[in-house]
């Protein structure tokens, strides 16, 4: 898009990019309203009485809330060691600064608390696409390849909702005849265009997966020379699916025998085919094993490194893919390096200047070290950025509690979120329109954000921050706000890694509208598909790795009886801090609404719109009913984007990912009288700051 | 510590039992004993092996390098002969002793064979050509015999015994299903559905069934020849195969001294009675009074089992499982769960039957959730109905789409049945109503409505939900878009550009227009009317006729009927006449024998069924001006009483109305003109929903109305101005009838014109002059209001030499071109 500084605010209007071609859903059209919104936060908040989170907010200097930082980063580290003190970063920031933030944790806190918010997103797609693909690129090819193929698996994805630019692609191919299948428990606006929809009980995608290959074997609908002669593992896997016959699969999953031989008939013979997955299939306790089932059934086939063909997996955070890839997870350094490996830590430590012993080892990942906030060996001073985890992480009044347990909670955000009301300091950030910087979209193309407005008179860039905090903690030579010179740390930081940015410079992003990832060197054209003549694997072949399908960490019972499921609205975007501050989305989608079947509701006495009460063993929530027909009368979905859902969600962890159990868990349904009060929190009943 | 675990039974519920264990990372070393010399087959799939739909690779769960990667010790054919609970210890065969700490027994069961004579050669087990159907070997023994005969029997109508038949039909031509009972799986099908079964079976597969046949014999010498019933009937055959039923294997283990009833009976954690370290899992296990013979109920007990023995999840309690099978033979639909007939008086029964199809469907439904259900001849609801019977799902109250796909899921929203306010655009939030709306205003284009709404402009993704709303709303297809912006469709411009083109080459008249505007000349006979309608308005009294480019209502200056005939409608200006007016109409009506004398919604009298030849000589009997009932023009204004007489009345409606009609009679414009005049805000004359309408108000104060509607759209007028006197409504009038004129599309009426273009900028441009042409469109209005000529004097001259000549019998109509 293009931004033009208009008097008070600025004017936005599409641009015809490669990637949306000038779509925007409405939450890019109103992306403005956030610039000059009356929530913003415009100065550094800390807490009158220091040390007490229940005593008001006020205004302070940017020494003061320094001072205050820095006084509880020492004292903590000084009594319970450097691990004491961590951080929590976000998908939503740039390249840049998600490496900055990495560099930061290691080098100026010397600490391995670092992860972020992509570990609820698409941890378990990524954990397996490196062991299966060597490499976790969210797209292998093109977002624009999608519009070529001929056969489309959409696995737990609703870009139609969640993704609406890139709908054109695929609306592109079903003008052509391509035939899109997609496998939601919910009929979701994209399942209502497709040519099939399957909607498995949540939580049995992977049997969904092994069932489909066990037909293509027994077809001979499978590639045995791609198999052969491009990846390993393939017995294995071949004599697992011998027990997912589709009798069995049928039963496990409610997709009938005749849809399951359909939809890999046309995989298998309809191609170019491609299958997708998102985060339907990925957060789940078996979310690692899920995405893998897809990849194998994607190998066995010969799809991955085809032309038009393959796997992928959708991310929509605005750096889904960048922030994944440089250091800002508890296992990582640069260039999507492992943290526990020698020669990439010699190679960062190089870059970085500093003893490669120096380096922390891998630490707790995000829920593994919000659930030990405040213990002994936990963190007990976290600084908190891009992120609102009180409403996006799992069981979140366990969440609120360990961050009430914590000794100093710092929070950078652009609006006070409810994570941002727990804190002792809040530092207000600059946002989209007002800093420089890059990101990676899902297709792995790095591309730029560039400034259209600086940032209000008090506001810093993280960037800013990270480099003055550096310098208060005596580190300070180590780092720099400028973007440009932090982007080019980066380049040689992930020089020779897999996510390798060598190569790339913000002249060529500019001049080639985006440059693919792996780019080694300048001379190097990017790489748009991967694939095509190797994997990125020790073996140079890509891995088929078994799997088998593990009941959810929690399945309904009597007393818990139904499966919920979370999932997004069109209009709200994550933890809803930014987007449900804008009055056209909020008029569009006021509140959260319970989709529920109206055969389950009418065994409940739910009429639409009623006020209902979902309990789970963790907290209960309530919300409107929303009837549909299109959601299986077995389960229930409720959108996350204000608080509620959360307080129901099983922290239960993919054993692989770490991610954790959104998308199942067991609930009961009741109605409540009316005149209850939805119990997520709008901004405006926030508490005054 | 790590203990020893020691399982009995390498089939698929012992097998699966220690996958379960390791995947709960039980710390045992675990031996196994099997009685096959295989890894874990699975047993379910050896009718597809026999029917060559899978091979033998496609059925192994755990094949022997399984067992060696996980550390399992396997002992394939090695067959327990005892345990010894005291000594902790399982003695095989061989003579060897195996000690346990924990101990799975998973001994499965065996194919019953039924005591018939014959069935066993004292030598070598079965009688050659008999064949029971359990095992691998019995399986491969079977095809590796069906190839080389002909005649098979297979004994026993059950899952089994029917797929057995059918596979072997891939290996011989002649197989016959013997059933001991009266119909064909009689412990999952009720009678009627049983029977329907068997037609099928008969008639698609070609399978012959007898029921109630007892098998009393097996014939033969040296090998199988036929088999005996005990009617005496004789069915030659050369293979028998046994599915008579299975039992569990338990004697080894009752002479164990464990407990034995119809099966080793199992607590609810799938202990053994009375036992500490001895667990039993699967077809051998007697649980709650029940043994299960199926893969789901084995493998819950699996994970049960599991949960239990490695310490998981020790509350862990197996209560049951719900039953439910589907035959696998290709062609032939059957599945059933629960329930085959109701229980009590209180379940609900709901049958379909279809014989004729072969189509049964049973479902019984208890306290509200699916107890029951068996479908023959049609699965394609079986998925949903598993799933609602296992999961005890709400249920529909129409009980009908449990067993039909009743409309199924909707593939295209159908914009018919979208509520108003259905969200269309989510990107901005426009719903169908809002499209609905300007489409309804005239914007029949996909673009345009685009462009209007913003619908579509943001992701784009329901552009085509767009068009569909817009073909729906537009009632039929939507309008081209890159003609959308023309006047009139056989011109490519938009009307100020073609004004313009118009104005430079001085074109005035119709084919003019076509020859030098269109490329290639092309004359559009759809594009005339408009042309000449525009052509008159612009170049008033210069303007050059031709006919042809009128619609038949303006050659014969009449409204042409259903029956060819049209109808004369006199002047009445203001809806006020006099006796002689009067008069005179009665005499014509009586001369000429007009069918039918009417009074007009617009307060006039017409006269209808007058034959096209007989026109002139009415028009010069009536002598009285047209009343312009047909044309694009300005047709009348309906007034009220007034001042004069009604005691309401608060301004001379009556004589504004007859003014307004006196200065703009005739005129021309891109669509018809329906004004009135009403004298108090009662509105009497409608005046609120006139093209352009006149409401007198308190003070001598004349409200104006513009783009009101009252047919087939109805729309309130927008106020454009609120005036003092009736030569300031005279006034406005013929800006805002010019401004229309000259701005309009063709057949673009004023109440769509109007919300297209605004009220606020009509009201600018009109009333307070914004763009400084108001006195152009004054002197424009009245160099037309100077070209009037009253089109029935034609009579005297006719245009054109045929014109009012009968063109009848007329049997297809021309299309009145309109614009909803």
């Amino acid at each position: 898009m293009t931004l033009t500084p208009e008097i008070p605010r600025v004017r936005l209007e599409p641009a015809a990019f490669p990637v949306n071609r000038g779509g925007l859903c409405a939450k890019g059209f109103t992306a403005a309203d956030l610039l000059d919104h009356p929530d913003r936060l415009l100065t550094p908040l800390v807490r009158k009485e220091p040390g007490n989170r229940e005593s008001p907010l006020r205004e302070a200097t940017w020494e003061e809330a320094y001072e205050r930082i820095v006084t509880a980063i020492r004292g903590s580290q000084e009594r319970f060691g450097p691990d004491s003190v961590g951080c929590f970063g976000g998908g939503g920031l740039t390249n840049e600064k998600a490496y900055a933030l990495g560099k930061f944790a290691r080098v100026a806190l010397r600490s391995s608390a670092i992860d972020y918010n992509g570990r609820f997103c698409m941890s378990s797609a990524a954990t397996a696409a490196n062991r299966s693909l060597g490499i976790d690129r969210g797209l292998p090819f093109p977002l624009a390849d999608v519009a070529e193929a001929r056969t489309v698996m959409l696995v737990g994805a609703n870009p139609a909702d969640a993704m609406p630019p890139s709908m054109q692609y695929l609306d592109a191919g079903r003008a052509n005849g391509a035939k899109h299948i997609v496998v939601d428990p919910r009929r979701t606006n994209t399942a209502n265009g497709a040519h099939m929809h399957l909607a498995p009980l949540p939580g049995t995608d992977l049997a969904l997966a092994n069932g489909m290959l066990h037909i293509a074997i027994r077809e001979g609908w499978i590639d045995e020379e791609y198999i052969a002669g491009r990846t390993e593992g393939f017995a294995a896997v071949r004599a697992a699916t011998n027990a997912y016959w589709p009798e069995r699969v049928e039963r496990m999953t409610g997709v009938p025998e005749a849809s399951l031989r359909e939809a890999v008939r046309l995989l298998a013979t309809e191609g170019p085919s491609m299958i997708l997955t998102a985060r339907g299939a990925e957060q789940h306790s078996n979310g690692t094993d899920t995405a893998q089932a897809w990849l194998n059934l994607a190998l066995a086939l010969g799809l991955v490194g085809r032309p038009f063909s393959g796997y992928g997996t959708i991310t929509g955070q605005g750096n889904g893919q960048g922030g994944r890839e440089h250091g800002q997870k508890a296992d990582q350094l640069p260039g999507y390096r492992r943290l526990d490996d020698p020669a990439a830590r010699a190679h960062v430590a190089a870059v970085w200047g500093i003893d490669p012993a120096e380096l922390p080892q891998p630490g707790r990942s995000a829920y593994e070290m919000i659930d030990a906030l405040g213990t002994d060996d936990g963190v007990r001073v976290l600084w908190i950025l891009a992120s609102n985890i009180a409403v996006s992480a799992p069981h979140t009044s366990h969440v609120v509690q360990k961050l009430k347990d914590l000794d100093f909670l710092v929070v950078s955000d652009i609006f006070p979120s409810e994570t941002a009301q727990l804190a002792d300091v809040i530092l207000p950030t600059a946002q989209w329109a007002e800093e420089e910087g890059t990101m990676t979209n899902l297709e792995g193309r790095v591309i730029r954000r560039k400034m259209a407005l600086p940032p209000p008179p008090m506001v810093k860039s993280d960037l800013t921050v990270l480099t003055e905090l550096a310098g208060l903690l005596g580190r300070g030579e180590f780092f720099t706000d400028e973007p440009e010179a932090v982007f080019e740390e980066l380049r040689r930081a992930s020089a020779g890694g897999i996510a390798d940015y060598a190569g790339i410079s913000y002249q060529r992003i500019e001049a080639e509208q985006g440059v693919f990832w792996p780019c080694p060197d300048s001379g190097h054209p990017g790489t748009p598909r991967l694939f095509a003549e190797s994997f990125p694997t020790a073996s140079g072949r890509a891995r088929f790795v078994r799997v088998d399908h593990r009941d959810p960490a929690e399945l309904p019972d009597d007393l818990f009886p139904y499966v919920l499921t979370t999932g997004r609205n069109m209009q709200q975007y994550q933890s809803g801090t930014q987007t449900r501050r804008v009055r056209a989305l909020n008029v569009a989608l006021p509140e959260p609404r319970a989709e529920i079947h109206p055969d389950l509701a009418r065994r409940h006495g739910i009429a639409d719109g009623d006020m209902v009460e979902l309990r789970s063993r963790r907290g209960a929530a309530t919300l409107r009913a929303r009837l549909s027909d299109g959601i299986r009368p077995d389960t229930v979905f409720a959108p996350f984007h204000w608080p509620g859902a959360n307080t129901l969600t099983n922290p239960a962890l993919d054993p692989h990912s770490k991610m954790p159990a959104f998308k199942v868990c067991a609930v009961a349904l009741s109605r409540v009288p009316e005149g209850i009060a939805v119990s997520a929190v709008s901004p405006d009943e926030m508490v005054e700051i | 510590m790590t203990q020893r675990l020691v399982v009995i039974g390498n089939g698929m519920a012992g097998a699966r039992t220690v996958e379960e264990i390791l995947a709960r990372n039980g710390d045992f070393t675990i031996t196994m004993f099997g009685d096959e010399p295989y890894g874990n087959y699975n047993r379910i799939m050896l009718s597809n092996l026999l029917a060559g739909v899978e091979d033998e690779a496609g059925i192994y769960l755990n094949d022997l390098g399984w067992y060696a990667d996980n550390g399992i010790t396997l002992n394939a054919g090695v067959k327990i002969e005892r345990i010894d609970r005291a000594a902790k210890t399982v003695i095989a065969a061989d003579g060897t002793s195996t000690p346990y700490d924990k101990l799975i027994i998973a001994t499965g069961s065996s194919s019953w064979t039924p005591p018939i004579k014959g069935i066993h050669n004292p030598k070598r087990g079965f009688h050659q050509g008999v064949f029971a159907f359990r095992t691998l070997d019995d399986t491969r023994g079977m095809i590796r015999y069906a190839r080389d005969h002909e005649r098979a029997v297979v004994i026993g109508g059950g899952l089994l015994g029917l797929e057995a038949a059918r596979g072997l039909q891939t290996h011989l031509s002649d197989v016959t299903l013997l059933h001991a009972m009266g119909h064909l799986m009689e412990r999952q099908l009720d009678e009627k559905a049983g029977h329907m079964l068997q037609a099928s079976v008969e008639n698609k597969l070609g399978i012959k069934v007898v029921t109630n046949a007892m098998t009393t014999e097996i014939l033969g010498k040296d090998r199988v020849t036929g088999v005996k019933l005990a009617d005496g009937t004789q069915i030659p055959c050369d293979v028998v195969v046994i599915a008579a039923g299975i039992r569990p294997n338990t004697r080894m283990v009752a002479d164990s001294g464990l407990p034995v009833e119809r099966g080793i009976v199992v607590d609810d954690q799938m202990r053994v009675r009375g036992e500490r370290d001895i667990y039993s899992v699967g077809e051998c296990a007697q649980h709650r009074g029940n043994l299960y013979g199926l893969v789901a109920p084995l493998w819950d007990q699996a994970k049960v089992l599991a949960d239990h023995i490695t310490g998981r999840d020790t509350e862990a309690a197996y209560t049951g499982s719900k039953l439910s099978t589907k035959l696998k033979v290709a062609g032939i639909d059957v599945a059933s769960m629960g329930l085959i007939a109701p229980e009590s008086d209180d379940d609900e029964v709901i049958i379909y039957n279809e014989p004729k199809k072969g189509v049964y469907k049973q479902l019984i439904i208890r306290d509200g959730v699916l107890a029951g259900a068996i479908l023959v001849g049609d699965n394609s609801k079986a998925a949903s109905l598993i799933q609602s019977f296992d999961r005890a799902q709400a249920l529909p109250e129409e009980r009908a789409e449990l067993l039909f796909d009743i409309g199924g899921p909707a593939g295209e929203v159908s914009p018919e049945d979208m509520p108003d306010d259905a969200q269309v655009c989510n990107c901005n939030g426009v719903s169908k109503g809002a499209i609905c709306g300007v489409v309804n205003a005239g914007c029949k284009t996909v673009s345009g409505v685009m462009d209007k709404t913003r619908a579509g402009k943001g992701c784009g993704t329901c552009k085509p939900l767009v068009q569909r709303i817009v073909e729906w709303a537009a009632g039929g297809e939507a309008e081209e878009d890159p003609a959308a912006s023309w006047y009139v469709p056989g011109v490519p411009m938009p009307k100020p550009e073609l004004m313009a083109a118009i104005r430079k080459y001085e074109l005035k008249s119709v084919s003019a227009v076509f020859d030098k505007l269109v490329p290639g000349g092309e004359h559009d006979a759809k594009s005339k009317m408009g042309l000449a309608s525009l052509l008159k308005m612009m170049w008033a009294d210069q303007y050059v006729d031709e006919r042809d480019a009128r619609f038949i209502n303006d050659r014969v200056h009449g409204n042409i009927q259903k029956d060819g005939t049209f109808s004369v409608v006199p002047q009445m200006k203001g809806g006020v006449t006099t006796p002689a007016e009067l008069k005179r109409i009665a005499e014509v009506a009586e001369k000429y024998q007009v069918p039918m004398v009417k009074l007009t919604g617009g307060q006039r009298i017409d006269l209808l069924g007058i034959p096209k030849e007989q026109l002139p000589a009415i028009w010069a009997d009536l002598d009285i001006p047209s009343g312009y009932a047909y044309a694009k023009s300005f047709r009348t204004v309906k007034t009220c009483v007034g001042s004069d007489f009604c005691r309401f009345g608060v301004g001379d409606s009556t004589a504004l109305g007859i003014a307004i009609e006196e200065r703009f009679q005739g005129l021309e414009g891109p669509g018809k003109m329906k004004l009135a005049v009403t004298g108090c805000p009662r509105n009497c004359a409608e005046a609120y929903v006139k093209d352009l309408g006149v409401v007198a108000i308190d003070g001598g104060k004349w409200e104006i109305y513009v783009g009101g509607a009252a047919g087939a759209h109805i729309r309130k007028g927008d106020l454009l101005a609120t005036v003092d006197s009736p030569e300031a409504v005279i006034r406005l009038t013929g800006r805002f009838l010019q401004y229309y004129r000259e701005n309009a599309n063709w057949l673009e009426r004023t109440y769509a014109w109007v919300p297209r273009v605004g009220i606020e900028k009509i009201r600018a441009v009109v009333v307070d002059d914004a763009e400084g042409i108001a006195s152009q469109l004054d002197d424009a209005i009245e160099e037309a209001v100077q070209a009037y000529k009253d089109p029935w004097k034609e009579r005297a001259v006719p245009a054109t030499p045929g014109q009012f000549r009968t063109s009848l019998p007329l049997t297809v109509l021309p299309q009145v071109p309109v614009r909803s």
